[in-house]
């Protein structure tokens, strides 16, 4: 069994009055240990809804999801998973160090090692001279980097990040992406969300493109590109978009 | 409950921080406080006034603590968006509502205390110092409290704020009454009727259970045994509160 994997995974959005909306249409996946695997697609397309799913914070309408082989409501599997959600939303009444204590003592972190980690954890996304600010004096890529130190407080296996480089300037989005490659390096299996093609280029191995709740492609970007004869991500990720509107008109 | 625990004490930092809380303590101790303006009176009847506004005062602001104090603590998580990376961690959805109820007890707790405290300081001002059964109106009404908090909780965990805190007031407002409506029921001759009022009357808690003040007020005592046992009805009640509260987080999408 790959390390996190999904089999004909769907949810439809109940909208009241008989409405509905289909989030994810059967998505079957595999993340192999050790990949840094992409998944994108426009707004509204289902990876958000995905990784929400994969979480258990998102009950399914049908199919399965497993992380490690165990099912999304599985405690011992989260004590390996470190999340970055997008927009990240915090207690804005917290510091920095206050927020990754909270986190730390959920996962049971030995209180003795806490303050050195929060140290640690604060240096390594530069907010240890912003630690006496309160969340609700973040910038918003501020916000994004202390969620970035909380998705990392557990050491973890497996770092699922949705929109990690939002709000990030130039030199933000490097520092994440070094941080990304660095972390995979390290053995962690990564599984990230984001609109930014040219970071998805450089970073991930394989992706999965996502539209209107479909898995339209999915596959090693090298091999998807050559097939499609596309320059770049971004020219494959239009290439592939339109292909499916063309097959499946909405 | 380790993690309940961690939950319980962010929840209590969390209150600290509203402005809310304080405004309501404020309330409870300028309504103890002015109990105080019945100097008129003679020293006996003062004493009574006092006490009885003063219990009614800690119940009822204790009752908007609690009620105001839970409405905001599921659908606030949700609201904020703050669930997601909750639920992300290793907790269960139990140990977040248990961690949500034991938060509300102790934000409850500390404002009690203080308010109490005014109130036992207040007494010995005037020479009075409270005797066992006013200790146990204070803790069947901290119990009371507890009921209360526990019910908004639940319903926190199903439906809107804004249905939760009409629904919570309605059932304030009920339990109290709830023991004059047994009294009506029992002449109704109605049998659907009278099995809905019966129902009802099983359903709703009675917090008049909880009221003796009318009786400590006037000097007449409490047994121990009475008040053991309406802290195990509102121990039942708290419970049966809970298990509803998990069952519907449970399942409910954030």
């Amino acid at each position: 069994m790959a390390l996190i994997e999904t089999r004909e995974l769907t949810k439809i959005y109940e909208l009241g009055r008989k409405r509905t909306v289909v989030g994810l249409d059967k998505v079957s996946l595999q993340i192999e240990e050790g990949e840094i695997f992409g998944i994108l697609g426009p707004n509204g397309s289902g990876k958000t809804t995905c990784l929400k799913l994969l979480l258990g914070v998102l009950f399914p309408t049908s199919g399965e999801s497993f992380i490690m082989g165990k099912t999304p409501y599985d405690v011992e599997m989260k004590q390996h998973v470190g999340f970055l959600p997008e927009n990240p939303y915090y207690y804005d009444y917290l510091t920095g160090p206050e927020l990754l204590r909270f986190y730390a003592r959920l996962f049971g972190i030995d209180p003795k090692v806490i303050p050195a980690k929060i140290e640690e954890l604060l240096n390594l996304v530069s907010l240890w001279d912003a630690r006496r600010l309160a969340l609700r004096n973040y910038s918003k890529g501020m916000l994004e980097r202390i969620g970035l130190a909380a998705a990392l407080v557990n050491d973890p296996k497996i770092l699922i990040f949705d929109e990690p480089t939002t709000g990030l300037d130039p030199i933000g989005c490097k520092e994440t992406r070094n941080l990304l490659i660095e972390l995979n390096k390290k053995g962690k299996t990564i599984l990230l969300s984001s609109h930014f093609l040219s970071e998805v280029e450089r970073v991930c191995s394989r992706i999965a493109i996502f539209h209107r709740g479909h898995l339209t492609k999915v596959g090693p970007m090298q091999g998807l590109m050559a097939t499609y004869q596309a320059e770049n991500l971004e020219d494959l990720f239009v290439k592939v978009i339109e292909e499916f509107d063309r097959n499946n008109p909405a | 409950m380790r993690k309940a625990w961690v939950i319980a004490q962010n929840t209590f930092h969390e209150a600290l921080r509203k402005k809310t809380m304080y405004m309501l303590l404020v309330f409870a101790l300028l309504i103890i406080g002015a109990s105080r303006f019945f100097s008129f009176l003679t020293a006996e009847e003062e004493m009574k006034m006092i006490k009885d506004v003063s219990f009614y005062g800690i119940e009822f602001c204790g009752a908007l603590i609690a009620i105001f104090g839970a409405l905001g603590a599921v659908s606030g998580e949700i609201d904020r968006r703050t669930i997601y990376t909750l639920l992300s961690k290793p907790i269960t959805r139990t140990n977040f509502i248990v961690g949500k109820f034991m938060g509300q007890v102790l934000i409850l707790l500390v404002n009690y205390l203080i308010i109490c405290a005014f109130f036992i300081g207040l007494l010995l001002i005037k020479k009075s110092v409270p005797n066992v059964d006013v200790f146990k109106t204070l803790l069947l009404i901290f119990v009371e409290l507890m009921l209360i908090s526990s019910i908004t909780l639940a319903i926190a965990t199903f439906a809107s704020d804004a249905f939760n805190i009409i629904f919570s007031f309605f059932l304030y407002i009920t339990g109290h009454l709830i023991s004059y409506g047994r009294q009506m029921l029992d002449r109704l001759e109605n049998v659907v009727l009278k099995g809905l009022g019966d129902m009802l009357y099983t359903l709703v808690p009675n917090y008049e259970n909880f009221n003796i003040r009318d009786k400590v007020v006037v000097g007449v005592s409490v047994s121990w045994s009475y008040v053991v046992k309406t802290l195990g009805y509102g121990v039942i009640y708290i419970v049966i509160a809970m298990l509803i509260a998990v069952y519907f987080f449970q399942k409910r999408e954030v």
